[in-house]
């Protein structure tokens, strides 16, 4: 059943679907710590639980200005190749059973989406984009800067 | 360390019971394995086998207990063996070994099959026990791995000392340290909340006491991970000796800085990219035996492993003197994979076409062998130690070796980190690698732009000044006060130093440091992330990174020491037995000679060396020996003697001076007969005679003998009443090496010989204690044909008869 668990959250202005198995948590951050001459998709570090965490980006990461991040904004916690990560959401939406299937992406993406997308999930009338949080994280090493 | 495939199930107490059996008896093969090779190379080292046995007999009582019959005769088996060889009732030899290896190897395979299935799977063992069976004279043709000095005597004392010790599984230890770092940071909240309150003096202080505990146990949960890397090291040798075996190489193994501590985790995904490298050094690197031989190469391949702490890093290097990457084979390799293209391979330049090997599926060898090429690429390597923080550099010297290094920041581990501030922003710098903190503004520092880069001078010493908002790319802060502004110096590693200015100095303060993630690590500029105690994650500077970042020389003049020199230098030492001490001799030829039979140069006035008795010796210090010289130069000025030292004696050979240290050529063309030179040998194209230390202490060794016994003869002078034999005899009495005491001085010693002045008395022997007599008489005459007397002033009469009377020990 976990596998039609989906995440919806509005991030880089975007309504997605992320699958619940590859999320970790989704909290609240105050203000971050800024790492200088970090890639810019980096957005700072902060703590939780004696853990440190980087913040990530994903405006920077499909290709829109960084935005600054608010007191009190929820991220969504993953964990890739065991560091912590967390993306910025714009908005949280739900946890909710999704029990149409993935398709196949139809029609031109942005390349910064396209990279980050999987596949489309229709729920509730929106096709909604499926994407890996851990693409977040990998690829604009190689790409960004 | 717990091998993690060992582990089985956890449900009773009895699985409990296997768990920690399976876990001890896997950190004890590979203990034992690497002893035992060790061994082997050094059977007379009574210690080692007497720990080896210790550890075998270990597993055997485990095993006893938790009833498995088949480990428990295998263990027998290999105890039995190796209780014959401490018993003296059997040899240690290649085939005792390779049975003893055999059977841990056994034991290995019967616990990994434990672990599976909770129990002991039938089997017959015969085959490996008879291995070990004694074989009545066993061609001993195996293959020997040159000399594996796997770790000091003493280093394996505090080894089975830590035995004592119980397990914990990794995720309690960890849940633990998350616990107390957890505590810390409430502690924290609290601790502010109890100043903001108010609350009276008496609840402060209990709070104290209690942050004091809490502090302690932070402390001893850190200590808890920490392991020196030894652990990592001790499979190693046997690693090398059977694949050195299996390959017909010579593999001289060696290891240093076992005493280097680091995090378990990180032991662990060490361990596998580490033993890779070795394979494939041994595989790959290491020639076969007539390739070294036609490079000019010492048959024997160095391979060593090290680890050191520099800055805020662990440095492990993994050194073979093999042949080296060849970039252009990796280059036509890559093509021929279609991992790149041609057109993209002539763009490569020489460090990318190194890098090639890290390639997904690259393997170095021509053709895919069972020991290295089995898929498990330098790939997998780099990301193991990329995940946790740390990179993977190569140094190639093509023909000459590889050495690959791993850096793994020190992180996981507590250190003392200094707080600093710059940007608006707290970071860390680590303790260790900060020498000196001074106020930019202070009396002492005088900062100078030269040329668009700053200088800082501090009481005469120049450094490189960084500021640490221009290495970050940001601005000043503008609550910065000017007046805080500090320098603090700081030595990245050995030789190196600059200073470093900041906006503020904080505190110090103890911290957890934990890698960061890997975008962050790949800027260059930090080792870590560490939360401190007011639970804002702070960044851990990497002072060597800053440095290359900045591309600032910051080697202190005249003490940069090269780090490949000084690895040549360590693995030069390590291979003294076959050089040669190049020196002209003083006839102005150029020879050579073992540098391992030489004890030292010394370096003597001209007068310390006089004639005696037909031969010529030294006086150094309060010795004398012997001197391979026709005669005594004389003169004023000094001149250099190598001593050479074959245990038990001494001999100098006098020569004008010391060329050079090579490395002993393979081929020495022996000369037709034996004599003072061995040989000729070609030293950069040109010949080198050989000298032979053999002959030379052959023809010495009496007088050799002589010089270096405890005791010179002691000759007595008595009746000696108008001092004629303190002032004349004395003097040619001690230069032909016997010890002198007149007639009144007391003496413990009884006198080999006593000398007497007057002729009264007829006898020569002295009745009363036994002690020959010489009589000297004043008349050149001798009185009659008994007259045993010797004319004082006949020198060699003399010495003639002392040589008689004590029976010819001096020459």
């Amino acid at each position: 059943m976990m596998e039609k668990l989906y995440l919806i959250a509005r991030i880089a202005d975007t309504r997605v679907a992320l699958r619940s198995r590859a999320i970790h948590s989704v909290v609240t951050v105050g203000t971050p710590v800024e790492v200088p001459a970090a890639p810019p998709h980096v957005a700072g570090l902060f703590a939780l639980r004696s853990r440190v965490f980087t913040l990530i980006d994903p405006h920077v990461v499909v290709g829109l200005p960084p935005v600054p991040v608010a007191p009190g904004q929820r991220v969504i916690v993953v964990e890739v190749a065991q560091h912590g990560y967390a993306l910025l959401a714009d908005e949280i939406e739900d946890v909710c059973f999704i029990d149409a299937p993935e398709t196949r992406i139809a029609g031109k993406l942005l390349p910064g989406w396209a990279r980050v997308a999987d596949a489309m999930i229709e729920h509730q009338d929106a096709s909604l984009l499926v994407v890996d949080p851990s693409h977040f994280i990998t690829l604009p090493t190689l790409k960004a800067a | 360390m717990v091998k993690p495939q060992f582990l089985g199930r956890t449900d009773t107490a009895m699985d409990d019971l296997l768990n920690d059996f399976l876990a001890e008896t896997a950190e004890i093969l590979a203990e034992a394995g690497g002893a035992i090779v060790a061994w082997e190379a050094d059977p007379a080292d009574r210690a080692q086998l007497d720990a080896i046995f210790r550890l075998v007999h270990t597993i055997k009582g485990s095993s006893g207990f938790l009833a498995l019959p088949r480990v428990t005769a295998l263990s027998h088996a290999a105890e039995d063996a190796l209780d014959q060889v401490r018993r003296g009732n059997r040899q240690a030899n290649a085939a005792l070994v390779s049975g003893v290896l055999g059977i841990l190897d056994r034991l290995g395979d019967l616990c990994t099959a434990l672990g599976q299935d909770g129990a002991e799977p039938a089997g017959d063992d015969r085959e490996v026990i008879g291995a070990l069976a004694e074989q009545g004279a066993a061609p001993d043709a195996s293959f020997e791995v040159a000399g594996v000095p796997l770790r000091r005597d003493d280093d394996f004392g505090t080894e089975l000392q830590s035995w004592r010790s119980i397990r914990v599984p990794l995720p309690l230890l960890d849940s633990v340290m998350t616990g107390v770092t957890d505590i810390v940071l409430a502690r924290n909240e609290f601790a502010r909340m109890l100043r903001e309150s108010g609350a009276d003096l008496s609840v402060i202080a209990s709070f104290d006491r209690l942050s004091d505990s809490i502090a302690g146990m932070r402390q001893s949960v850190s200590q808890m991970r920490m392991q020196r890397i030894d652990k990592l090291f001790a499979p190693l040798p046997r690693i090398v000796r059977d694949l050195a075996q299996d390959l017909g190489k010579k593999i001289a193994f060696q290891t240093s800085g076992g005493e280097v501590e680091l995090d378990r985790e990180m032991m662990e995904n060490i361990r596998d990219p580490l033993i890779h490298i070795v394979r494939n050094a041994i595989d790959h690197g290491v020639e076969p035996l007539e390739d070294r031989v036609a490079a000019g190469k010492d048959i024997t391949a160095t391979i060593s492993v090290s680890a050191r702490q520099s800055g805020n890093q662990i440095e492990i290097a993994i050194q073979d003197d093999g042949r080296g990457l060849s970039p252009d084979a990796l280059v036509a390799k890559a093509v021929a994979m279609r991992a790149i293209t041609a057109a993209e391979a002539r763009a490569l330049g020489p460090k990318e076409k190194l890098d090639l090997i890290f390639r997904p599926g690259f393997s170095t060898a021509a053709e895919v062998t069972a020991i290295s090429g089995r898929g498990v690429g330098m790939d997998i390597v780099r990301a193991n130690v990329e995940k946790i923080g740390g990179i993977v550099e190569l140094r190639n010297e093509e023909g000459r070796g590889l050495t690959i290094l791993l850096r793994v920041p020190m992180t996981l581990t507590i250190i003392s980190g200094l707080m600093v501030r710059a940007a608006g922003q707290y970071f860390a710098i680590p303790r260790g690698a900060v020498r000196e903190i001074l106020l930019e503004g202070g009396d002492t520092v005088r900062i100078d732009r030269v040329g668009g880069g700053e200088l800082a001078t501090v009481r005469g010493e120049q450094y490189p000044l960084l500021r640490l908002e221009s290495v970050l790319g940001r601005g000043r802060h503008h609550g910065d006060d000017v007046d805080d502004r500090a320098l603090v110096i700081v030595r990245p590693g050995q030789g190196q130093s600059y200073a470093l200015s900041v906006a503020a100095i904080h505190d110090h303060e103890e911290l957890v440091i934990k890698p960061a993630a890997p975008m962050i690590m790949a800027t260059g500029l930090y080792a870590g992330t560490t939360l401190p105690d007011n639970g804002r994650p702070v960044l851990l500077l990497d002072v060597q990174g800053m440095l290359a970042a900045s591309a600032i020389d910051a080697s202190e003049a005249g003490r940069s020491h090269d780090r490949m020199a000084e690895a040549e230098a360590e693995a030069a030492a390590a291979r003294n037995a076959a050089q040669l001490l190049l020196f002209r001799d003083t006839n102005a030829r150029v020879r050579g000679v073992r540098l391992s039979v030489i004890e030292r140069v010394e370096e003597v006035p001209a007068s310390a060396l006089f004639e005696s008795a037909g031969r010529v010796q030294a006086q150094i210090g309060d010795e004398i020996f012997p001197v391979h010289a026709a005669t005594a130069p004389g003169g004023e000025g000094s001149l250099k003697l190598l001593r050479l030292y074959d245990g038990q004696a001494v001999l100098c050979y006098p020569i004008a001076e010391v060329i050079d240290i090579v490395r002993l050529p393979d081929a020495v063309q022996p000369s037709a007969a034996p004599g003072l030179v061995a040989g000729v040998v070609l030293v950069g194209g040109e010949p080198v005679e050989l000298i032979d230390p053999f002959w030379l202490m052959e023809q010495y060794a009496v007088g050799a003998a002589a010089a270096t016994a405890l005791r010179q003869p002691l000759c007595r002078l008595a009746d000696d009443h108008d001092g004629w034999g303190d002032n004349f005899l004395a003097p040619i009495l001690r230069s032909a090496g016997y010890r002198v005491i007149s007639g009144d001085t007391p003496s413990d010693e009884a006198p080999d010989v006593l000398l007497c002045f007057t002729a009264e008395g007829a006898r020569s022997r002295d009745a009363a204690d036994g002690v020959p007599v010489i009589r000297l008489r004043s008349s050149i005459a001798a009185a009659g044909p008994g007259d045993d007397t010797v004319y004082r002033y006949d020198r060699q009469a003399l010495l003639d008869a002392l040589r008689r009377q004590i029976g010819g020990q001096v020459a």
